[in-house]
């Protein structure tokens, strides 16, 4: 039931797209076929191919590092490898872009090294937009199969060195199969975030759908082309995510119970300077510079006193938002989850794909479908923060189920059984043995939409209360001004918020980690 | 335990029902301008007036689709944008209201909507910006010699998305004919091979290196560079004087049919098209005021003293639709 409501509330963008979509004519179906169709698909799955092989070679070579090797500084590499995490698509389109220009940090070095007349690469195609999209997106791979390794056994892994097989073919043969649902995982949501992107795609002038959509909407005032697309792209990305689900499905593993606790091997010399030198070179890129830059930009304008007390106004907008919805998104997410692990029913699985429809489409769709809901059904809520809310509660709802979905597979059914018979209530059982299991799982579905929400812009800009900015709004306002001194700023403090949620994430998984 | 959670949730849903509750006195205004060339006129006016101004702002198109589902529930009291393209869409979406006859008669007809629904406030033009060190330019007169091929890899312009680029193509194409601009667009796309600018500030930046040696952009883009370089090797040149003249764009403001504050906003605009309005809004960023008799900023050519195109600012909006089919069409990057 709860589900099921929950579920409603995630199909209304859907429904919006479908409604204006059902009003597209054939022959206008028919043009977008023969006309756009073709070369947006092909540039969306050509970026979403390159930006799943970048963050899958980032990702795993940094998970299995950190989580194969004991070495000094381990603690803090985790944390350089989920910082990048904090900071939006679009600010590193925006400061790579700026790097790379004539008199940028990068620009000059390009020509101190290959000469002055020596052409500087731009972003502007699909290899720099999926060298943004990959930096911005390996750390999910990362998380996901840093902890798969570390709960993976090792047993295996020994065996096949017994058995005479070399490091790499260990790697290849038994440690990377063993880490499959881990990496599909994560490559899904890398790829859900890339097939949604629209900061870098629209910074980088990059056409996928997203940004053709918006374009449809906002240059030409086309709601039916624009919701035609969409539900091309809603097709895409649910056969894709259908294909994972089953991909997932085959490949279980199960670990016995007296499988030894993992114990990292401790690094040599040699290894040392090799693995913190790609460390050191993955987070240069991707957390190093981009910080560097904002410290520098920020420096002028705490300098220059140009900081004020609407500045924190903005920081306190951001964060309430982002508290909330988090909180609601969790809350909403678990029915969902737990209808899902307990049936398996093919209910069960069509309300999943249905709630992560808001992941899926576009923000700026996700954001005019429930406005038109809003204005139609609920007129007198309108302009409050509770549609911005639930906006971004649609949008990040899967993000929150598939946290936690993870942590309610280790619920095996004999353990509420047992809850059961020792004289506990159904709600009782919930209370005082499912949720605190699934401690984890929600901490870290939890500070994954709280970070998420804090750095999202269209749908904030559409739904905002009048007069009521956020952090990436500012972002946004600054930047297209060219006000480079007051959007580094906010990018930071963008950081600096997501900081105590990180935290709290990180500090949850370490007595696993240490036991 | 369940007094706490029940707590919490009272802390949850409180900042839910947050709206702007000062609302009620203050004007809103959907501003797709930047703020900060907004700002010292709004202020300026609740001086003079006593009214609060809230600025939302966002992209002018966005706003615009915002306006649209809004419909009757809409918080904006007027509606700003940096592109008379729209101002008109609005307008023919039936989203405002006419301002009265009195305040529009003080701006000339052609940078205002033919029912008033809308009103230019300040105005730039499309203009080119030569390198002083540039050899072999002297044959550019017109925005159409930008195609001429000894222009290759000389050439700056902005992508095709860009609002003013959208609009210029506009004016020329209603002028010179569609056949004539699919040739300069071809042209044009020949010359940049691909390079082009995500910024008309970048454009001016370029060409003052000496990097590129012609650029498209906007006038004041090139004053504000000199403003901080005086001594930047570039120069401003007017296109098209023995022909078609300068094609301009206006700023400009309209009145939202659902507003409850109607006085207020009408209020609003008449301070905006006053004489010290004008100048306020239109020297922050150096373009023209609309109103008559009300100069722009003493380092840009004065208007009167050029040929400017004479093309209703409406047509902007009604023919932006086959400018962009024609952009897509020649595939300009």
């Amino acid at each position: 039931m709860i589900a099921a409501s929950v579920v409603l509330l995630a199909t209304i963008p859907l429904l919006f797209v479908v409604y204006n979509g059902l009003q597209l004519s054939a022959e206008r179906w028919a043009a977008l076929w023969s006309g756009r169709l073709p070369a947006l698909m092909w540039n969306t799955l050509t970026l979403a191919f390159w930006v799943a092989l970048g963050s899958f070679t980032l990702g795993v070579s940094c998970a299995w590092i950190i989580g194969r090797r004991q070495f000094a500084g381990r603690t803090l590499a985790t944390w350089l490898m989920v910082l990048p995490l904090t900071i939006p698509t679009y600010v590193y389109a925006y400061i790579y872009t700026a790097l790379l220009e004539d008199d940028g940090w990068l620009g000059q070095l390009w020509h101190a090294v290959f000469g002055h007349d020596a052409a500087i690469p731009d972003l502007y195609n699909v290899g720099g937009v999926a060298l943004v999209l990959s930096l911005a997106g390996y750390s999910y791979i990362f998380l996901l199969v840093r902890a798969a390794l570390m709960r993976s056994n090792r047993n295996l892994e020994e065996m096949a060195q017994i058995q005479g097989a070399s490091g790499r073919t260990v790697f290849f043969r038994v440690t990377l199969p063993l880490m499959r649902p881990a990496v599909a995982a994560g490559l899904a949501l890398v790829v859900l975030h890339v097939l949604s992107d629209f900061g870098a795609v629209s910074m980088l002038r990059y056409q996928t759908f997203t940004l053709s959509i918006y374009l449809q909407m906002s240059g030409r005032f086309d709601y039916q082309a624009a919701a035609g697309l969409s539900l091309v792209l809603l097709l895409i990305s649910l056969t894709f995510l259908v294909l994972e689900r089953f991909f997932r499905k085959r490949q279980r593993y199960y670990a016995r119970a007296q499988s030894r606790v993992v114990v990292a091997k401790a690094a040599t010399r040699g290894e040392l300077i090799l693995l913190w030198s790609w460390l050191g070179l993955v987070t240069l890129f991707a957390f190093g510079l981009p910080v560097a830059w904002m410290l520098s930009w920020s420096w002028e304008a705490w300098a220059n006193q140009m900081i004020g007390a609407e500045f924190w106004g903005y920081v306190n907008n951001s964060v309430i938002v982002a508290v909330l919805a988090a909180t609601v998104a969790t809350a909403c997410g678990l029915p969902i989850g737990l209808y899902h692990t307990r049936r398996h029913s093919l209910l069960s699985s069509t309300f999943l794909h249905l709630s992560s429809i808001g992941f899926v489409l576009p923000g700026p769709v996700v954001a005019l479908g429930i406005l038109t809901f809003v204005i139609a059904g609920f007129s007198s809520l309108y302009g409050s923060l509770a549609v911005l809310v639930m906006a971004l509660v649609v949008r990040f709802l899967p993000l929150a189920i598939q946290s936690q979905e993870a942590a309610m597979q280790q619920l095996t059914p004999s353990i509420e059984q047992a809850g059961r018979i020792h004289g506990a209530g159904p709600l009782e059982n919930l209370w005082r043995v499912v949720l605190p299991m699934m401690k984890g799982g929600m901490i870290s579905a939890w500070v994954l939409v709280f970070i998420d929400v804090l750095k999202e812009l269209p749908a904030t800009l559409l739904l905002r209360p009048v007069g009521f900015d956020t952090l990436p709004v500012r972002i946004w306002i600054e930047a297209s001004e060219e006000m480079l001194e007051l959007a580094a700023p906010a990018a930071l403090m963008l950081i600096i918020s997501a900081f105590p949620a990180l935290w709290i994430m990180m500090r949850s998984e370490i007595p696993r980690r240490q036991s | 335990m369940l007094q706490r959670w029940f707590l919490i949730g009272a802390a949850l849903i409180t900042p839910l029902l947050y709206t702007a509750s000062a609302c009620s006195e203050e004007l809103v205004v959907y501003s797709g301008r930047s703020d900060k060339f907004v700002k010292p006129v709004v202020k300026a006016f609740t001086e003079r007036s006593g009214i609060k101004v809230l600025l939302h702002s966002a992209k002018s198109t966005a706003l615009l689709n915002k306006m649209r589902v809004e419909g009757e529930h809409t918080q904006a009291d007027l509606y700003l944008s940096n592109d008379a393209g729209n101002l008109q869409i609005g307008s023919d979406l039936g989203l405002f209201t006419p301002v009265s006859d009195a305040i529009a008669d003080t701006i000339p007809a052609n940078l205002r909507a033919a029912d008033n629904s809308w009103i230019g406030l300040s105005a730039r033009a499309r203009v080119l910006v030569v390198s002083n060190n540039a050899k072999d330019v002297g044959f550019v007169k017109s925005v159409f010699d930008l195609a001429d091929p000894r222009l290759k890899g000389r050439l700056a312009i902005t992508n095709s998305s860009n609002g003013s680029f959208i609009a210029g193509t506009t004016v020329y194409m209603l002028t010179a004919g569609k056949e004539k601009t699919k040739h300069w667009l071809e042209g044009m796309k020949a010359n940049v091979d691909g390079k082009v600018f995500d910024k008309h500030s970048k454009i001016v930046k370029a060409v003052a290196s000496g990097k590129l040696d012609v650029g498209l952009v906007n006038h004041y883009y090139i004053y504000r560079h000199l403003a901080k370089e005086p001594d930047a090797p570039i120069h401003i040149v007017l296109p098209d004087q023995d022909g078609m003249g300068v094609a301009w764009n206006v700023a400009g403001i309209a009145i939202s049919k659902y507003t409850k504050k109607r006085a207020a906003a009408e209020q609003f605009v008449a301070f905006l098209t006053s004489e010290e309005g004008q100048k306020i809004f239109a020297e922050m960023n150096r373009e023209y005021p609309t109103r008559k008799g009300v100069a722009a900023a003493a380092e840009v050519p004065a208007a009167g003293s050029y040929v400017v195109n004479d093309i209703a600012m409406s047509e902007l909006g009604k023919q932006r639709s086959a400018t962009i089919d024609l952009l897509e069409a020649v595939g300009m990057p």
